[in-house]
């Protein structure tokens, strides 16, 4: 019985192949009787008579037993012609007339065989018993009602189905809302790395004994604006990319008194990209990234570039960093914590419609690429 | 998601093939097939269709139907059957008979050379015993036997002794019977197959029915004896020991058992079968062959009618009666469906052999209307609505609603129609709460005076609640002549009865049996009681079905 068992987990005793079996051995059951029972007359003995078997005594209805899995079988292809309901009509009605045909022979084989007609006597039977009115429409009748009891079945299985998927979606979207908390709180994490944040409270401390007390305050300002950013649980999943260059912009600008004049940092935005809804917090895991295995690796590198273009349907963001290249187990680096969450997030959100690529630049420096398809708060 | 009626190719196959499989079902040729030759061993053996149950014992029958006649006649053999043409009895079990001067004992002599199919002679003991049987059977049987001084009285338990019955074995071959009252008919009640004789050994046979294993155990006094019984019927072959053999034409008599009157039509067009009695006929109804076949019709001995309560309002005046009866227009009033079926009466008694039917009635909607002003109803103003009880059963004959029609538009009398439950609707009868009722009367004796005794029946158990003294002394001295004395009074009997209208006869049914022409010898019988012994087959050569003639 573990057989039956689907991937799905259906119990077996719900499964079709379980009833078609229990369908089988009724027949066989119901055959055996039926042959047992006529086996003198089948053989021929001289006192016997079909008239006297159950094929003969017992109600044409049986029949139906038989139909049991033509219908079923039907009724479930049908089902699945739902855009040509006209041709389901009409095979069903179809259907209906063939079945109410075969009582009526069966009928009249019956008739044939208890009255000793000639077998050539069928239809001249089946046009008599019309005239005596066993011309009987109940299968019809009893067809079409089946047919309509199927699929209020199927009906309500599909509105299952469809619940079903709503929760697994409704489940989809929280782990996706998780995911977007976790990035935030990788970011944050990232923001208050003690190194970073020393360098910064001391690059602070620096700029006010240098009495650049306005530098000093915009470092502030800044810092509290990533802090805010970071920490900002309720903010959309979605944000336009000019936010989000805002907000890398501030992350270079602590970044930049660290390096003092050695970082350069460039942005190349199309400007039609600006108004593109994009995840938020997708670019700072990268260009932290670039900062940590980049810049901050080689003392000649002080390039970083952020770029966004538009291709058609798709948007192309990409961060460069001059820095030295991918070391050769750079699967290591797509392992990060911060490459692992930017990827299942575009994974969840765009399926395989987006991308993320990070490659060597030829001839210097190291690319992080990400293509995702354009879309603006308008977009339907 | 969709999936296009292309993916299921072997689907609309198995419906192609299936739907043009029907198609040729229901379509096929159904004029001019092959019928089936008759086998050697069914050669000049008589193979007559039955539809209803039908079991070999004499006292089973639920209706009077053509096959049980047929079937039990051609098993055994009553003391006396009636002549074809004149219906008067002639000997068969009884050699003679003799009356005693009050016409109140019958004595009758048995044939010395009556033996039942394993040699035994028929003795009239034999005949005692069966029809005790008889009396102790269900009333609509037992009833036969009720002109036998206290045969009724036994029936009902008033007696216990059988001795006491007006029935006695004077020696082996003498039977006497003796009568409550003068029954001059008695003599062709006793061709009723009800009144054959019966074996010692017969009633134990029947009750374990042993003639399934073993059909010689049924021991039979007919021309034939049992051959062969099943589910399908029952063969008969012709009895050694009967002594009429030398006349008997036929090798045996096959009674083949068919689900309906039109199956049974079938068999005979197909060439199994070539008798199939009580057969329903319509116009447009073709045969599938070409075997040679007839249509035999008789008038059923029995009268479909309106009976009056003439105790209830208006009714009770004769002009009224006469004015419904003079309403009635008969031609219109049967369907063309049954035209075949049913024909107008013009009397209480149809024709039978013997003794044509009279012309006692006429149609005349002016003259109704004029008797009915005459009685103080003109147009029907003031006549109240008339009452008619039907059966349930009776829902859809159109017949009793035509009727109500007429009186309606020609007279401007309203009818109230109900229909009951029987329980519901004897017991109304019994009240005598109604205006008229329709019904059926069947004769179960072979003689006019069986359908005029429903104008003798004691008022409070007549459906007419109308007695005439006249008439009743009319049938009472019928019943001591015989011959045309008898028929004069009974003629005598059944105007008087049509010109006090307490019924209005209104249709005679017709009988019908579908006969292969191989057939020869058949006649009428107004009761069918037509008897095998005296048919026979005319078979070609080859004993192969027709092919020349078209199917009547």
């Amino acid at each position: 019985m573990k057989s039956f068992n689907g991937n799905n987990g259906t119990p077996w005793w719900r499964h079709w192949r379980f009833w078609l079996l229990v369908w089988a051995a009724g027949t066989l059951v119901l055959a055996a009787v039926l042959l047992w029972d006529a086996r003198s007359w089948l053989q021929g003995a001289p006192r016997a008579t079909f008239r006297a078997t159950r094929l003969n005594l017992w109600p044409l209805e049986i029949l139906w037993w038989l139909f049991i899995p033509a219908i079923l079988l039907v009724q479930k292809s049908l089902t699945r012609v739902d855009r040509h309901w006209p041709w389901a009509i009409s095979l069903h009605g179809l259907l209906a007339v063939i079945i109410t045909a075969l009582f009526v022979v069966a009928q009249a084989v019956r008739l044939l065989l208890v009255n000793h007609l000639p077998a050539s006597f069928l239809p001249v039977v089946v046009n008599d018993l019309r005239w005596v009115g066993g011309w009987s429409y109940v299968p019809a009748l009893v067809y079409l009602a089946l047919i309509l009891a199927l699929y209020a079945v199927s009906f309500y299985r599909q509105w299952r189905d469809g619940q079903r998927l709503t929760g697994q979606l409704q489940v989809a979207n929280a782990q996706l809302e998780t995911k977007l908390v976790r990035a935030s709180l990788d970011a944050l994490k990232m923001q208050l790395h003690p190194h970073f944040l020393f360098n910064t409270l001391n690059s602070i401390t620096s700029l006010i004994r240098n009495n650049r007390t306005r530098e000093a305050e915009d470092i502030v300002a800044g810092l509290g604006e990533l802090l805010r950013r970071s920490l900002d649980h309720k903010q959309e999943a979605m944000d336009t990319l000019e936010r989000e260059l805002d907000f890398l912009r501030r992350y270079f600008e602590i970044e930049r008194i660290r390096f003092q004049d050695r970082l350069k940092v460039e942005f190349d935005i199309d400007p039609k990209c600006l108004r593109a809804q994009v995840p938020s917090l997708l670019l700072q895991p990268l260009a932290e990234n670039a900062m940590k295995h980049g810049i901050s690796k080689d003392p000649a590198a002080r390039l970083l570039r952020v770029s966004a273009q538009r291709d058609g349907t798709r948007l192309m963001l990409t961060v460069y960093n001059d820095g030295p290249a991918l070391p050769k187990d750079d699967a290591a680096l797509g392992r990060g914590i911060g490459m692992q969450n930017t990827h299942a997030r575009l994974l969840m959100l765009y399926g395989d419609e987006a991308r993320l690529r990070l490659r060597d630049n030829t001839p210097q420096g190291v690319r992080a690429e990400i293509i995702l398809p354009f879309r603006t708060s308008s977009s339907p | 998601m969709t999936t296009t009626p292309r993916d299921h190719w072997w689907m609309s196959l198995a419906l192609l093939v299936l739907g043009g499989g029907l198609a040729l079902v229901f379509l096929g040729p159904r004029e001019s097939l092959p019928g089936v030759a008759r086998g050697m061993h069914d050669r000049d053996v008589l193979r007559i269709v039955y539809t209803q149950v039908l079991r070999p014992d004499p006292h089973v029958r639920m209706l009077p139907l053509s096959t049980y006649n047929q079937f039990i006649l051609s098993l055994w053999e009553p003391l006396v059957e009636c002549d074809p043409l004149t219906g008067e009895p002639q000997p068969a079990a009884a050699a003679s008979w003799s009356w005693s001067e009050d016409h109140r004992l019958l004595t009758l002599r048995l044939r010395p050379d009556g033996r039942w199919s394993n040699g035994d002679p028929v003795t009239a003991q034999d005949f005692v015993r069966a029809w005790q049987r008889l009396l102790r059977a269900r009333i609509e049987l037992a009833f036969t036997l009720f002109p036998v001084k206290n045969a009724e009285s036994y029936h009902r338990g008033q007696r216990e002794k059988p001795e006491a019955v007006g029935l006695r074995a004077l020696d082996d071959l003498t039977l006497q019977v003796e009568l409550d009252q003068p029954r001059t008919t008695l003599l062709v009640e006793l061709s009723d197959p009800l009144l054959a004789p019966l074996h010692h050994s017969t009633e134990r046979v029947l009750a374990d029915q042993s003639f399934y294993e073993e059909p010689a155990a049924l021991v039979t006094n007919g021309p034939f004896r049992l051959q062969q019984a099943n589910a399908d019927g029952y063969r008969l072959e012709t009895s050694p020991a009967y002594h009429g053999r030398a006349g008997v034409r036929l090798a045996g008599v096959q009674f083949i058992r068919a689900n309906s009157s039109s199956m049974g039509a079938l068999l005979v067009a197909a060439g199994k079968a070539d008798l199939m009695p009580s057969v329903n006929l319509s116009a447009e109804r073709r045969w599938p062959t070409r075997r040679a076949m007839t249509v035999e019709s008789e008038l059923a001995l029995g009268v479909v009618a309106n009976y009056f309560n003439v105790t209830r309002g208006p009714l009770r005046d004769l002009r009224v009666r006469q004015a419904l009866a003079l309403a009635i227009n008969r031609e219109d009033l049967i369907e063309e469906s049954d035209r075949a079926q049913l024909v107008p009466a013009w009397s209480w008694v149809p024709d039978m052999p013997g003794r044509p039917g009279l012309t006692l009635l006429t149609e005349d909607a002016n003259e109704a209307r004029r008797l009915l002003a005459a009685a103080g109803y003109p147009g029907g103003q003031g006549f109240p609505v008339l009452r008619m009880s039907l059966p349930l059963w009776m829902d859809g004959n159109p017949y009793p609603a035509a009727c109500c029609e007429r009186w309606f538009h020609e007279l401007g009398i309203r009818t109230y129609v109900t229909y009951e439950a029987s329980v519901q609707r004897a017991e109304r009868i019994n009240a005598g709460d109604y205006d008229f009722i329709y019904g059926v009367v069947v004769a179960t004796v072979p003689d006019p005076a069986d359908l005029l005794t429903t104008f003798t029946m004691p008022p409070d158990y007549s459906e007419t609640r109308w007695r005439d003294d006249v008439i009743v002394g009319l049938l009472a001295a019928a019943n001591r002549k015989t011959g045309p004395e008898r028929l004069a009074i009974l003629e005598e009997a059944e105007r008087r009865a049509m010109a006090a209208v307490p019924a209005i006869p209104l249709m005679f049914e017709r009988r019908h049996t579908l006969r292969s022409t191989e057939v020869r010898g058949w006649y009428g019988d107004p009761l069918a009681r037509q008897s095998p012994r005296r048919l026979w087959l005319d078979l070609p050569p080859e004993a192969s079905l027709p092919q020349a003639m078209p199917g009547t």
